[in-house]
């Protein structure tokens, strides 16, 4: 089958009465499944899973992709308005989504967000369409050395999130490596720090800790302030300003488009690397629109900017993601190691096979994730404004509930009472280092890519010896990593030369 | 006003409620009617049986799993529930399993081939032993084997043989199924491969081999298939003392042993290794559970691995079944756990690395 009746076809598929109803339930499930704090995209397909059983192949593909395609959207709302992000790869989105809010601008970041994830998605399906007849050719360029040097690179954008207070930020990331350390050692099959304890055994679940970092801190906070999430500056919008907030949004996104092109490429091909995943992605995405804008001062107090980036991050990822499950049905992620799992219960192959014979099918993931985006967008437009309603609501009423659901999520990952306690411990961590300055983000990466990190390079040493490094691909992204962190390390001793210079004029 | 028309709502939900219960409980006064049930039977009858998958949704041993119940439910009257517990190995789910409560209605699903490795080699974690379990019966036992990729140069096992010490293998983490069978193959075969251990999972082994980095790795058939149905991969060598149906043309272990320096030596290793597949992957209750409802519970499992449908299903989703009864499982068990003592001193060595 070629590519362009393999396009017709699965555009066709996608769009039918067979298979429409089932993209639409499943995007508008994992619209609310995104909503709730931690549940995410992999829980959405896993409660699917059971249904494919007796599905047709593009129904059953429709609905589970479509679930996992806006779960991103939904969490994108749940960060802006509550400051907990609804999943982990909106982790990024806290920078900029909630001091938008406390401008009162909070539907306009919630607009920008939805239609910059849609965007995003859009681009990253493109880019995997672009990229099918070369696809196999292109994964095999990513063995350990290369996954290792990518990972280093994307550790230093620590540089970049943290520049304010870089001696701090650094002590969070390396405590975030040492948390990766938790856990059986993949190499030597060793427990390190786990007390003994099975349920350490497989290491520090992600979704308790990016609830703890930041959802639960955030109520800490907030119980500890008293009043509600807007505090007393902004009053309530009325339906009709919101709407018109959502509209400036959308329009603001499609005004950066720029913006949403390069970030977008940055989750893309980040979803193409086995192993890094999408919390990174939205990180170095936000790491990236830092840089490039006119005025970074402004990021963390509420800049669109944030926003659109890492949303955009965030769902372009998925189509990269998809590239290396379908040429090779090497899963990319936990999430598409279930698609993996389903394709198999749907009768589907993939690799070469699948990439021959059932172009359409790929047509339908592609489309699945377009469509369902653009159904998560127009959904997720609904919940604006409830949701910037509850935000209204005091501190006293509001806590518990969001604490009752984040635990909830917490523990529905692995049905796991330990999880709630690692939820409530790193709320403790995250509401001490929120109140002494230290980056929540920079010890997120640093526990996101510890683990990668050490195992690649121990692959790449016993596979090639240490002159791995000076392999074409390795070697260049090595270079690129030094004259970024150079980089970095100037612009840091400049700002200080000069914030001294004018200090010093400042007392003449 | 607005007030009646919600009451009015309100009624007419549980109204409709009211009615679907209604006609819900006379489908199932009908059901029972058919056939009155005694018994272990009438105990089960319409009861939920918790079925702990001690994997993710997705996998292997989940698939197994969801294309057994149906049968399952058809021949117990029973509703069955997957309950995925993953973690820890396994380890998490069957630590669930041991501890739950002993009326029959918790069953679980265990790795049993890696369960007795962790016990031979003294790993901690697990306050039990294998035998411990009262077994229902085996779903599949495990072959194992040995893929390498086409791109390698290698075409048979005899060339890898004569290869040495350069040619690399992959594995999984230390004490890992994939690394167990590469060192015990080794072992056996008095082969210098060199294993490379410390991969995530089956499919970057897979990355790894269309890479170039390793010639091949071992792994069980079940997830080698696909790979060697795409042509990328080529099966060299299999476990077992027969060729599998499916593998004809692929020599087994037994098969070379007479080409060893010492195929007495090799036999035991590989009579060892074999017992340890024959375990495979078995269902079971916690000790305790009231020997009736065991034995009702063997009989529906026998049953239900013995449905035509189910069969034919198995075998076009490329899920082969190797049943075992209960009975028979609990011999197995014992077999793979008490091995003569040099033999077991191999594997532990094998298992912590050691070799």
């Amino acid at each position: 089958m070629g590519i362009i009746e393999g396009l017709s076809s699965g555009f066709l598929q996608a769009v039918s009465l067979d298979v429409f109803p089932f993209l639409f339930a499943g995007a508008v499930f994992g619209l609310l499944i995104g909503v709730i704090p931690g549940l995410s995209g992999h829980f959405a397909m896993a409660m699917i899973i059971p249904f494919l059983y007796s599905m047709e192949p593009a129904p059953g593909i429709a609905f589970l992709l479509g679930a996992h395609s806006t779960v991103a959207q939904g969490g994108g709302l749940t960060a802006i308005f509550f400051s907990t992000p609804g999943t982990g790869q909106n982790a990024a989105t806290l920078f900029d989504g909630p001091p938008m809010r406390d401008k009162g601008l909070g539907a306009m970041a919630a607009g920008a967000a939805l239609t910059a994830c849609f965007l995003g998605a859009t681009f990253g399906a493109v880019a995997l369409a672009l990229l099918l007849p070369g696809l196999q050719r292109i994964v095999l360029f990513f063995g350990p050395p290369e996954i290792f040097v990518l990972a280093l690179l994307a550790l230093t954008f620590v540089a970049v999130l943290g520049k304010e207070d870089i001696i701090r930020s650094l002590i969070a990331a390396l405590a975030g490596l040492l948390l990766a350390m938790i856990g059986l050692d993949n190499v030597t099959n060793q427990e390190r720090f786990t007390f003994g304890l099975i349920e350490l055994r497989d290491g520090l679940e992600l979704v308790p800790v990016i609830l703890g970092l930041f959802a639960v801190a955030e109520m800490f906070e907030l119980w500890v302030k008293g009043g509600s999430l807007t505090g007393t500056q902004t009053k309530i919008l009325s339906a009709k300003e919101t709407q018109k907030q959502i509209f400036q949004g959308v329009a603001e996104a499609f005004k950066h488009w720029w913006l949403v092109v390069r970030c977008s490429s940055i989750g893309a091909a980040m979803g193409l690397i086995p192993g890094l995943g999408s919390a990174p992605a939205a990180f170095v995405a936000y790491g990236h629109a830092k840089q490039s804008s006119k005025s970074p001062e402004e990021f963390g107090k509420g800049n669109i900017e944030g926003v659109i980036g890492s949303e955009a991050a965030n769902d372009a990822v998925e189509g990269g993601a998809l590239a290396s499950t379908i040429a090779f049905g090497v899963p990319g992620s936990s999430s598409m190691a279930i698609l993996l799992g389903a394709l198999f219960i749907l009768g589907q192959e993939t690799g070469p096979i699948m990439l021959t014979q059932h172009v359409d099918v790929i047509f339908v993931m592609l489309f699945t994730i377009i469509i369902g985006n653009l159904i998560g967008m127009i959904g997720g437009m609904f919940l604006v404004n409830p949701l910037s309603r509850a935000v209204g609501v005091r501190a006293s009423i509001l806590v518990p509930v969001l604490l009752v659901i984040v635990f909830t999520g917490a523990f529905a990952v692995q049905r796991s009472l330990f999880d709630i306690g690692v939820a409530l411990f790193f709320g403790i961590v995250g509401y001490l280092m929120n109140q002494l300055g230290y980056s929540r983000a920079a010890l997120l990466i640093g526990f996101v890519l510890g683990f990668t990190v050490e195992k690649n390079l121990y692959l790449a040493v016993q596979l090639s010896g240490t002159d791995f490094i000076f392999d074409p691909i390795p070697l260049t992204l090595a270079t690129i990593t030094l004259l970024f962190l150079a980089y970095n390390v100037w612009t840091i001793i400049r700002d200080r030369r000069q914030a001294k210079t004018t200090r010093s004029e400042q007392q003449e | 006003m607005g007030r009646t028309r919600l009451t009015g709502r309100v009624a007419a939900i549980c109204l409709m409620s009211a009615l679907t219960m209604f006609c819900l409980a006379a489908c199932e006064r009908a059901d029972t009617n058919k056939e009155p049930k005694t018994g272990v039977a009438a105990f089960y009858d319409g009861r939920h049986i918790r079925w702990i998958i001690p994997y993710s949704p997705g996998g292997g041993y989940d698939e197994y799993a969801r294309l057994i119940s149906p049968y399952l439910e058809k021949y117990t009257g029973a509703r069955v529930d997957i309950y995925n517990m993953p973690g820890a190995g396994g380890l998490r789910g069957t630590n669930e399993l041991i501890g739950a409560p002993k009326t029959g209605l918790t069953i679980g699903s265990l790795n049993g081939s890696a369960m007795v490795v962790n016990e031979l080699a003294g790993m901690r974690g697990a306050d039990y032993k294998i035998s411990e379990f009262v077994f229902l019966g085996r779903i599949v036992s495990d072959t194992r084997v040995l893929v390498v990729s086409l791109d390698s140069g290698y075409e048979t096992f005899e060339e890898i043989w004569q290869a040495g010490e350069e040619v690399k293998i992959g594995a999984t983490g230390l004490g890992g199924s994939t690394y167990v069978d590469a060192v015990i193959a080794n072992v056996a075969f008095d082969l210098q491969l060199n294993v490379i251990h410390g991969f995530d999972s089956s499919s970057v082994l897979r990355q790894a081999m269309l890479r170039g980095d390793i010639i091949g790795s071992w792994g069980s058939w079940g997830s080698a298939q696909d790979a060697v149905d795409e042509g990328r991969h080529k099966i060299v060598l299999q476990s077992g003392v027969e060729r599998m149906a499916d593998l004809a043309d692929v020599p087994t272990a037994f098969e070379m042993v007479e080409k060893t320096a010492d195929p007495e030596y090799t036999r035991a290793i590989l009579t060892a290794w074999e017992s340890l597949h024959a375990v495979g992957r078995p269902v079971a209750v916690p000790p305790g559970t009231p020997p009736d409802r065991v034995q009702f519970l063997r009989e529906a499992f026998a049953k239900a691995l013995h449905d035509p449908e189910l069969l034919a299903k198995a075998q076009a989703s490329g899920r082969p079944i190797s049943y075992a009864s209960g009975e028979e499982m609990t011999k197995l068990v014992i077999n793979a756990t008490q091995l003569p003592d040099d033999i077991k001193q191999a594997f532990i060595g094998a298992v912590k690395g050691e070799l």
